[in-house]
């Protein structure tokens, strides 16, 4: 659905995407991981034509990014990562004009996303929430139903309500056989609703992976409270655990991948309260690399 | 309104338009009430004329031979600077405007992420262009009918109609310009600091020409070569072809420029 071969886009001083090699198959939802500034939505204008690439080459179904840029955006959606709405529009006349620009658009699709988001089409631009306007954004992309879409950062500034709706689209959109190629730089989001990841940094892709393995190779931080102190060695050989650190009553430690040994050794105490931290972006390249993170305490990395 | 690039720009520049209407039709209010004081004063105001610097009255007045005859006093007061310089400066703000004021404004991005090729988008803010300043040539031409007719200017509406379509083509030169210049570098600031630059230079150029030999070398290339005093000959079809091609072939250059070049991110 997407390939992109070798692609290298360089500008000025910036930092921009060094040899960039993947494929997003028909039908899957692939999320596309990295920090802010490494690179995500540089690769997103050059599949779009936006940009054109130093070297290399993108193609999305099957069609050359450059020749045929306007078969292209016919067949796709697009959400901005920067999203910029002309101001002085009530919403309904923005995405009218974007409809009749891509030919005419059912307006039952566009009333349907609107309220399933729960977006006000009669407010002006200029006065909607920076939430509102990326909800406009959605619509736009997601209105003519398209085969591909391309969602750039789609959930920052969505409040967690209109998230669960937005996954909730994302998963129809996949049962009806669509593809979507989202970026984001929050690994949970991408593990929920994603069939594959690319993960990138610093202008490098530094994997792509299944969900299911990206999650088995994931890092998290755990902190058990139990109500009379353990001792060190009920935690010195559990599996995949790592940096085990007993005082007292309370273990921190990392666990990778399931923690199904972890849980089992803690069930022989009394557990007062588990408390799980999200594995950070940092967390990941972590474990690709296993070096340490610059603005991070030391911890133990897996070095898989 | 909404139903192409077009239409959409226009609908953007409605409430502009509508002041730049306002603002002609008072221009025109305010120069030919003073009309018939001025035929009876003719004989000190010509000798005026004649004892003037050469230079100066090249710039200003140009080759206005009466400037108390109905079409002298037309061309001194509008025709020779006033009318050029606003059209220009209409057409160049809204050429300006076109690419480079969205990418600015950081909405090209979606807006290309339509079916819609750049170069249509091109093509598509140039005739809002066009269409702006026939417009508000529309409107200095019926003011000049309305109030000759009042003040017995007595100048026929057809040789305004000739002069007025003379000015609108030139300022399409410069608006068309800036458009080539903000389509190819993304830049509104270089768009318009091109254009009136040239602009002026352009002006100075031929102006000047009859008193500068080397000005006279280089006023071929001046647009306002082409313009010459249009109330005075009427309609000249090939200086009107001239200045039509120059649009074009920076319409074309624009679209060149366009499609070529990386679209700035915000």
């Amino acid at each position: 659905m997407i390939a992109v071969e070798n692609l290298t886009k360089r500008y000025g001083l910036a930092r921009g995407v060094e040899d960039l090699t993947f494929h997003v198959a028909p039908g899957e939802v692939f999320g596309y991981l990295g920090p802010n500034g490494a690179g995500k939505t540089t690769t997103i204008r050059t599949a779009l034509d936006f940009i054109r690439p130093t070297r290399g080459r993108a193609s999305v179904f099957g069609l050359d990014s450059r020749k045929a840029s306007v078969e292209i955006h016919r067949r796709t959606g697009y959400l901005p990562g920067e999203l910029r709405l002309y101001e002085r529009m009530t919403a309904e006349d923005h995405l009218s004009y974007l409809a009749e620009l891509r030919g005419g658009v059912d307006r039952r699709a566009i009333a349907d996303l609107a309220e399933r988001l729960d977006l006000d089409l009669s407010r002006k631009i200029g006065a909607l929430s920076h939430g509102n306007r990326q909800k406009l954004g959605l619509v736009q992309a997601l209105m003519h139903r398209p085969e591909l879409a391309v969602l750039d950062e789609p959930t920052q500034g969505l409040d967690p309500l209109v998230q669960q709706e937005f996954y909730r689209l994302v998963e129809e959109i996949r049962e009806e056989g669509k593809t979507v190629f989202l970026s984001s730089h929050v690994l949970p989001e991408v593990e929920r609703v994603c069939d594959r990841v690319g993960i990138i940094r610093e202008g490098r892709l530094v994997a792509v992976e299944h969900v299911a393995d990206l999650k088995a190779k994931a890092v998290r931080k755990i902190e058990i409270r139990f109500a009379e102190p353990v001792p060190a060695s009920a935690f010195a050989d559990v599996a995949g655990l790592s940096d085990v650190r007993v005082h007292d009553s309370v273990v921190r430690c990392s666990v990778t991948g399931e923690m199904d040994a972890l849980v089992k050794a803690a069930a022989r105490f009394h557990v007062e309260r588990l408390v799980a931290e999200e594995p950070s972006l940092e967390d990941i390249f972590l474990s690709y690399y296993g070096e340490e993170p610059a603005d991070t305490s030391p911890s133990e990395g897996d070095g898989s | 309104m909404l139903r192409n690039v077009l239409l959409k720009t226009l609908r953007d520049q409605r409430r502009a338009l509508m002041w730049w209407s306002i603002g002609i039709a008072a221009m025109v209010l305010f120069t030919v009430p003073f009309y018939p004081s001025l035929r009876d004063q003719a004989e000190s105001l010509n000798k005026y004329m004649e004892e003037m610097p050469e230079a100066l009255r090249a710039i200003f007045i140009g080759q206005v031979e009466d400037i108390t005859s109905p079409e002298g006093f037309l061309n001194s007061q509008i025709f020779v600077f006033m009318a050029p310089l606003l059209f220009s400066i209409l057409a160049v703000g809204a050429g300006a405007r076109a690419i480079a004021g969205e990418e600015r404004a950081g909405t090209l991005d979606l807006l290309l992420s339509t079916p819609v090729p750049r170069r249509r988008v091109v093509v598509h803010t140039f005739a809002a262009m066009v269409v702006a300043v026939f417009v508000v040539g529309l409107v200095l031409w019926g003011s000049l009918a309305v109030s000759g007719a009042i003040w017995d200017v007595g100048v026929p509406a057809s040789r305004t109609a000739a002069a007025v379509g003379t000015v609108v083509l030139l300022g399409l030169v410069f608006g068309s310009l800036a458009l080539a210049i903000g389509s190819a570098t993304g830049s509104r600031g270089s768009a318009i600091g091109v254009a009136a630059a040239v602009g002026i230079a352009a002006y100075l150029v031929n102006s000047l020409a009859p008193v500068v030999d080397l000005f006279d070398d280089l006023k071929v290339v001046s647009p306002f070569n082409y313009y010459g005093l249009p109330l005075a000959r009427g309609f000249d079809v090939a200086d009107a072809v001239v200045l039509v091609s120059a649009s074009l072939v920076l319409l074309a250059a624009a679209v060149v420029g366009f499609e070529g070049r990386d679209l700035a991110v915000r």
